[in-house]
């Protein structure tokens, strides 16, 4: 089934419809940006879950949560922009990541706390170390899934930030390659999320 | 602990901070990925400034338009219509190694043989030959020799070999999120350090960006141009670009848009950046403005019309909504449809849709019109021919040619396209900054930026 959708997917690519009318040459990859790409999903990974570690599913419920969650990325790029002191010039990589986890930490946040189960009346009435061993086991068995069905978004979603930010990473890629209508490219770009869906699932079955 | 932790903070703050910017670089921003730096391939927008910089043409463009020395310091046309260029001798390429004929030959060839050569540049060369004659190179070609030279100001000569490899008065390298051009020895002696390109998409960012002087160049939001920061002042050039709808189902859209063209646009929506059109083809090409002829016998009337138009341009479309209520006003339901830019252009290249509106930036001499006219021209969207454009054609030599009016009065009989609006660029520059305006931009006419100075 999830095979059958990376198909869908990747016929999906290679047969984009559109022109261009002055013929653009794809981008190159920006090879530079996948450092510090790697660096904001390894960031997101290990603090998002131990954020939900610490608080526990009641996170989910938290409304100052909630409040940091609804702002979309334009207004962390912008905010981050508007208070970044001109004497610095523009914001560089480190920029992009503070707005990269302002903007995605909440959400994810709440995304594992959702998933957790109930604390009540168990294991909360065997006490605290039962309490954290327990999401400690569950926050494991979920990273593998969480990951595998966020990083796709993450790896594509920073478009916006880089566009206000000036840092052209992974997401202005994807994008500049459905601009010039490059098949090719963005067949690769599939066939890559595709490999880490494949490796990830057999990832799932070893740990199962 | 405490010396750790100041430590740590310093090095936090260092990678917080981008390394500051050099006095003497011109910042800039680019709106779209050019991609590679590439005098064979390379055809967008963006891909012409990069190629500007860091190539030569045999021939350029002045600001005021004219025919000016570039790569060869003069030419002559011959007796069979080639036309013989005289390369300079202090021309080299990065690698110090002279421009000679054999360049010159090898890219047109290129142009003409890779399949995946930048279309414009092949249509520019179509049918020409090249050779070379005691050391000087020739291209002969069915076009008129002052078309021609116009239009190869536009094609860069890469070194042989090298399709990437120029020899422009600046040095191209690529750095992670930028594309930087620093000066080098050359001809036309710039006088700038050099120029650095950031991908800045968003002209909210390009915006927040000019007010911080974080960059020396920038388009400011249209309600905000007289804004200037006190760093900078505003230039306004006037461009070769307009926004032109073609019409599938005749002339009579066409003759309505043209009246409502004159008293649709409030003026607080077009800024300074717009004004509506007055002719058929851009004044700035020095086209005098010419209506549509009223002896043409009108096409059947119709109560509703379609439009289409990219999506995503909201300047664009506030003005679109703005000639739907004018055309209201007669009675017609004009009704504009976004279409995604790609989607757009495939239905512009396959003639699918009634009417369609696009910016177009003209190539910087007359002939580009033709683009319209000709059977195979890139915006001859429509199909459209006429039995006497050939021998049209073949009066025109030179621009001012009195057969540009009569080319003119064809066209006004049965025109596919109409422009509805005039662009010219607003931009603020850093006051510091001395650079020369014209219709091409600030890039594109020769010096272009090896002309642009810091004042002391």
């Amino acid at each position: 089934m999830g095979l059958g959708v990376w198909a869908i997917g990747l016929a999906l690519a290679l047969g984009l419809p559109g022109a261009t009318w002055k013929q653009a040459r794809p981008p190159l990859f920006p090879w530079e940006m996948l450092g510090p790409t790697l660096l904001a999903v390894a960031a997101l990974s290990l603090l998002a879950p131990t954020l939900a570690w610490m608080v526990g599913p009641n996170l989910a419920q938290r409304r100052s949560l909630a409040l940091l969650e609804a702002p979309p990325d334009l207004l962390w790029a912008g905010l981050l922009l508007a208070l970044w002191p001109a004497a610095w010039g523009p914001p560089g990589v480190m920029g992009w990541l503070l707005a990269f986890l302002a903007a995605a930490l909440p959400g994810e946040a709440r995304w594992l706390a959702q998933a957790m189960p109930g604390e009540r009346p168990f294991p909360l009435a065997w006490g605290k170390a039962a309490v954290s061993r327990v999401r400690c086991l569950v926050l494991a068995r979920l990273w593998g899934r969480w990951i595998v069905a966020r990083l796709p978004v993450w790896l594509t979603a920073t478009l916006v930030l880089e566009r206000i930010l000036g840092m052209p990473g992974l997401g202005t890629d994807w994008m500049t390659r459905v601009v010039v209508r490059d098949r090719a490219g963005l067949s690769l770009w599939v066939l890559a999320l595709a490999l880490l869906w494949v490796l990830s699932q057999s990832w799932e079955g070893e740990a199962a | 602990m405490r010396t750790l932790l100041l430590a740590l903070c310093l090095a936090s703050t260092h990678l917080l901070i981008e390394a500051p910017l050099s006095a003497q670089m011109v910042e800039e921003s680019l709106a779209q990925d050019p991609g590679p730096l590439d005098f064979i391939q390379g055809d967008s927008y963006e891909q012409w400034i990069l190629q500007s910089l860091a190539g030569d043409a045999l021939v350029g463009i002045a600001a005021g338009g004219h025919l000016v020395p570039r790569l060869a310091d003069r030419w002559q046309v011959r007796q069979d219509g080639s036309i013989l260029f005289h390369l300079r001798t202090d021309a080299r390429y990065q690698d110090g190694s002279q421009v000679r004929a054999e360049d010159v030959i090898w890219t047109v060839q290129q142009l003409l043989q890779h399949p995946q050569a930048s279309p414009t540049k092949r249509a520019i060369l179509e049918g020409a030959s090249v050779g070379s004659d005691q050391g000087r190179p020739w291209i002969r070609s069915p076009r008129p020799p002052g078309r021609l030279l116009l239009e190869l100001a536009r094609v860069p000569i890469a070194q042989k070999g090298h399709p990437e490899g120029g020899s422009g008065p600046f040095a191209f390298r690529k750095e992670p999120g930028a594309w930087v051009f620093t000066r080098r020895d050359h001809f036309l002696q710039p006088r700038i350090d050099g120029i650095r390109f950031r991908l800045l998409a968003d002209p909210a960012g390009v915006m927040t960006a000019l007010e911080k002087g974080w960059l020396s160049i920038g388009a400011p939001a249209t309600r905000r141009q007289s804004e200037a920061p006190p760093t900078h002042r505003l230039v306004t050039q006037p461009m070769h670009a307009q926004l032109v709808v073609w019409s599938r189902v005749g002339v009579e859209p066409l003759r309505q848009l043209e009246h409502w063209r004159k008293d649709a646009f409030p003026s607080h929506l077009l800024g300074q950046n717009a004004r509506p059109s007055r002719g058929l083809w851009p004044e700035t090409l020095g086209f005098q403005p010419r209506s549509i002829d009223v002896s043409t016998s009108p096409s059947p009337d119709h109560g509703t019309l379609r439009l289409l138009y990219g999506a995503g341009e909201a300047s664009v479309e506030k003005l679109l909504l703005a000639l739907r209520e004018r055309a209201r006003r007669d009675g017609i339901d004009l009704q504009i449809t976004p279409v995604e830019q790609g989607l757009l252009t495939e239905r512009l290249q396959k003639s699918d849709f009634q009417l369609a509106c696009s910016m177009v930036v003209f190539d910087p001499h007359p002939w580009a019109v033709l683009e319209y006219m000709e059977p195979r021209g890139p915006m001859n969207f429509t199909g459209w021919r006429h039995p006497q454009l050939a021998g049209l054609l073949s009066r025109i030599r030179q621009p001012g040619d009195p057969a540009w009016l009569d080319l003119q009065t064809l066209w006004a009989r049965e025109p596919a396209a109409l422009p509805l609006l005039d662009f010219q660029s607003v931009i603020w520059v850093d006051k510091r900054l001395e650079v020369e305006p014209s219709p091409m931009g600030l890039y594109l006419h020769t010096p272009g930026a090896a002309g642009w100075q810091w004042r002391l």
